[in-house]
């Protein structure tokens, strides 16, 4: 019987994972696609994550030193997972470099992506410079430090921000009718950050209702409304356009507790983008046999459990954004989870 | 051409001239009828910084738009459904005037019962929010000073006068305030009740009360209209109340 752990995914869930299964001693194989850890927080330079207001470096890093430095762990970067033959508890599996290992158990995290805000042709993204999602204000933040218009680089005077860009949308099919979950609380805190560096920047979040749940919503729904002064106003923005003669967009909306049709001039428009199961997710779905959500694609657990870890083949653990949007925090205690599970369902004794 | 489903155009919005001449040719008849449209085209963020002034106003951001304050006023359910607490916060932080104007008639009807207040789940302190939006309205000339208040500022002159309010002189000279003629003595120059131009239901009024009152009662009352009695060391507690009228800028006078 096979006394090592596969991880997939080399994000928060993964890397939590490999690095619980590291600290028990287990012999893990770490596979990331790409060549370096830390999942989109940190290949893609988000500023502050949600929700403790922290870097990614500051929340990801300790995890990723930690598993760069444990020596069960063996970390593979820039290899994907191949193929996998047998059942548990003696998976055969093929990476993408051509090693072939045994393993015991295998946890899949393997994410996300974000939506593609071109498919929402009527908000101008691709078109209109001034027109950037929610990833992209993110990095403005971190890689440049500071806020502006990208067709002139001025600061603007108005920043809008578009709920729910790829969720809840059934016309895109019925692959992104779920709530993203995280967008809601990332706009309170981007505003925020918006206001406490340039007060005289007004921000207004246009929503159709403010998902801000559980202790989430004292910081990013009424802190920024009440102490930052951002605006909440209810209506789905229809149709972004430009206007030529001075130069600013419009956000075409219906105020729905004014009852009253709007084209007001905003600066700058930020898309609170989606979530979507990453290919990575669909490939290793279709590989190992797992379950899928019929509508969204995202991995779902084993129908006769309560725990949201467990897939439906035994030995395969899912944790993290390959089964549904989630937050940072949630991501690392589902890979903590599916790492201790993992070390059990192999049978790993821990020596007092 | 004929507006169909009439009721939902806002008269105001309707543009129409009997003759209408364009560049010598004349238009005359249904095709000269514009509706204009209904389009938010702006927002005037300036009139929520005015609101914020207002040492009552603090409190318009803690407000999420859930109605508690709308579904508890009596003044929206039993008088008329276009008195609604909610929708005015709304219109002043986004500054839709057009709309504030529009529901400038109605928009002094509070009758201070702080139902809002005491149940809004924010706290904001949404009666007194509503008297900083009216009075940022009345400062912008679109709204006119609404008749109520005449009579708070009188009460509040007469308390801040004598650190009391007496009632004869309260009613006959609120009568006075709203416009009425009244006669007054030559020499203190009080208005002498029941005297000069004031209307036979306001007489009335005021006789139901006086006829019920014992004579000692009424002797001091007469005695209170003529010789305003002062409460004892209200000059002090005046200075005081000046002063922190006039650092919350709520001196009226």
């Amino acid at each position: 019987m096979a006394k090592s752990v596969l991880v997939v995914g080399g994000g928060p869930a993964g890397l939590a994972a490999a690095r619980t299964l590291g600290k028990l001693g287990i012999p893990t194989i770490l596979v990331e696609k790409e060549q370096k850890l830390g999942g989109r927080p940190v290949l893609e330079d988000y500023h502050t994550l949600i929700p403790r207001k922290m870097t990614p470096q500051q929340v990801i890093g300790p995890f990723i030193e930690e598993v760069q430095n444990n020596p069960n762990v063996e970390v593979k970067l820039g290899v994907e997972l191949e193929a996998c033959e047998g059942e548990a508890p003696s998976f055969k599996v093929k990476l993408s470099n051509g090693e072939e290992h045994e393993v015991g158990a295998i946890v899949v995290a393997t994410g996300f992506q974000h939506f593609d805000a071109k498919r929402k042709g009527e908000l101008g993204y691709g078109i209109y410079p001034d027109v950037i999602t929610n990833l992209e204000l993110e990095q403005m933040f971190s890689r440049e430090g500071k806020l502006y218009r990208p067709s002139n680089g001025q600061l603007p005077k108005r920043v809008a921000f578009v709920f729910c860009v790829g969720s809840r949308d059934r016309q895109l099919g019925v692959t992104n009718v779920h709530c993203c979950r995280y967008g809601c609380a990332l706009s309170g805190l981007q505003g925020t950050e918006i206001r406490e560096k340039y007060p005289d920047v007004d921000v207004f979040c246009y929503y159709m209702d403010v998902r801000t749940y559980g202790t989430w919503e004292y910081p990013f729904y009424w802190a920024p409304q009440e102490k930052y002064g951002v605006r909440y106003v209810r209506g789905r923005i229809a149709e972004i356009t430009y206007n030529p003669q001075d130069g600013r967009l419009r956000v075409k909306h219906e105020d729905t507790i004014v009852q009253r049709p709007a084209e007001v001039p905003m600066d700058l428009v930020v898309l609170v983008l989606g979530m979507e199961p990453s290919e990575g997710t669909k490939k290793v779905a279709k590989i190992l046999g797992l379950a899928q959500d019929p509508d969204s694609q995202f991995l779902v657990p084993a129908e006769d459990s309560g725990s949201n870890i467990i897939s439906n083949k035994p030995g395969v653990f899912i944790a993290g954004a390959c089964k549904g949007p989630i937050d940072i925090e949630s991501s690392l205690a589902e890979g903590e989870a599916a790492g201790a599970e993992a070390a059990t369902f192999i049978g790993a004794k821990v020596s007092a | 051409m004929a507006i169909h489903e009439r009721s939902l155009v806002d008269p105001e919005r309707v543009l129409r001239k009997e003759r209408l001449v364009i560049d010598g040719i004349d238009v005359s008849g249904d095709w000269n009828l514009i509706i204009l449209p209904r389009v938010i085209e702006d927002y005037d963020l300036s009139f929520l910084d005015e609101v914020l002034e207002q040492p009552e106003g603090k409190t318009i951001l803690q407000c999420y738009q859930c109605s508690y304050c709308t579904a508890s006023c009596p003044v929206h359910n039993y008088w008329d459904e276009r008195y609604n607490p909610r929708h005015f916060i709304h219109l002043a932080r986004l500054g839709l005037i057009d709309e504030l104007q529009k529901r400038a008639d109605v928009m002094w009807r509070c009758v201070s019962c702080h139902k809002c207040t005491h149940r809004c789940p924010k706290g904001v302190l949404v009666e007194e929010v509503l008297k900083a939006i009216l009075r940022v309205m009345a400062k912008r000339g679109i709204i006119e000073e609404y008749p109520s208040k005449k009579f708070d500022k009188f009460f509040l002159e007469s308390v801040y006068e004598y650190g009391r309010i007496e009632d004869g002189e309260l009613l006959f000279g609120w009568i006075e305030k709203q416009g009425y003629q009244v006669v007054k003595d030559p020499i203190l120059k009080k208005p002498i009740p029941f005297m000069g131009g004031v209307p036979e239901w306001l007489k009335q009024l005021a006789v139901k009360p006086i006829k019920s009152m014992n004579i000692g009662f009424l002797i001091l009352n007469a005695k209170h209209m003529l010789f305003h009695p002062r409460t004892k060391n209200w000059n002090r507690f005046k200075q005081v109340l000046r002063k922190v009228m006039e650092e919350e800028g709520v001196f009226t006078h």
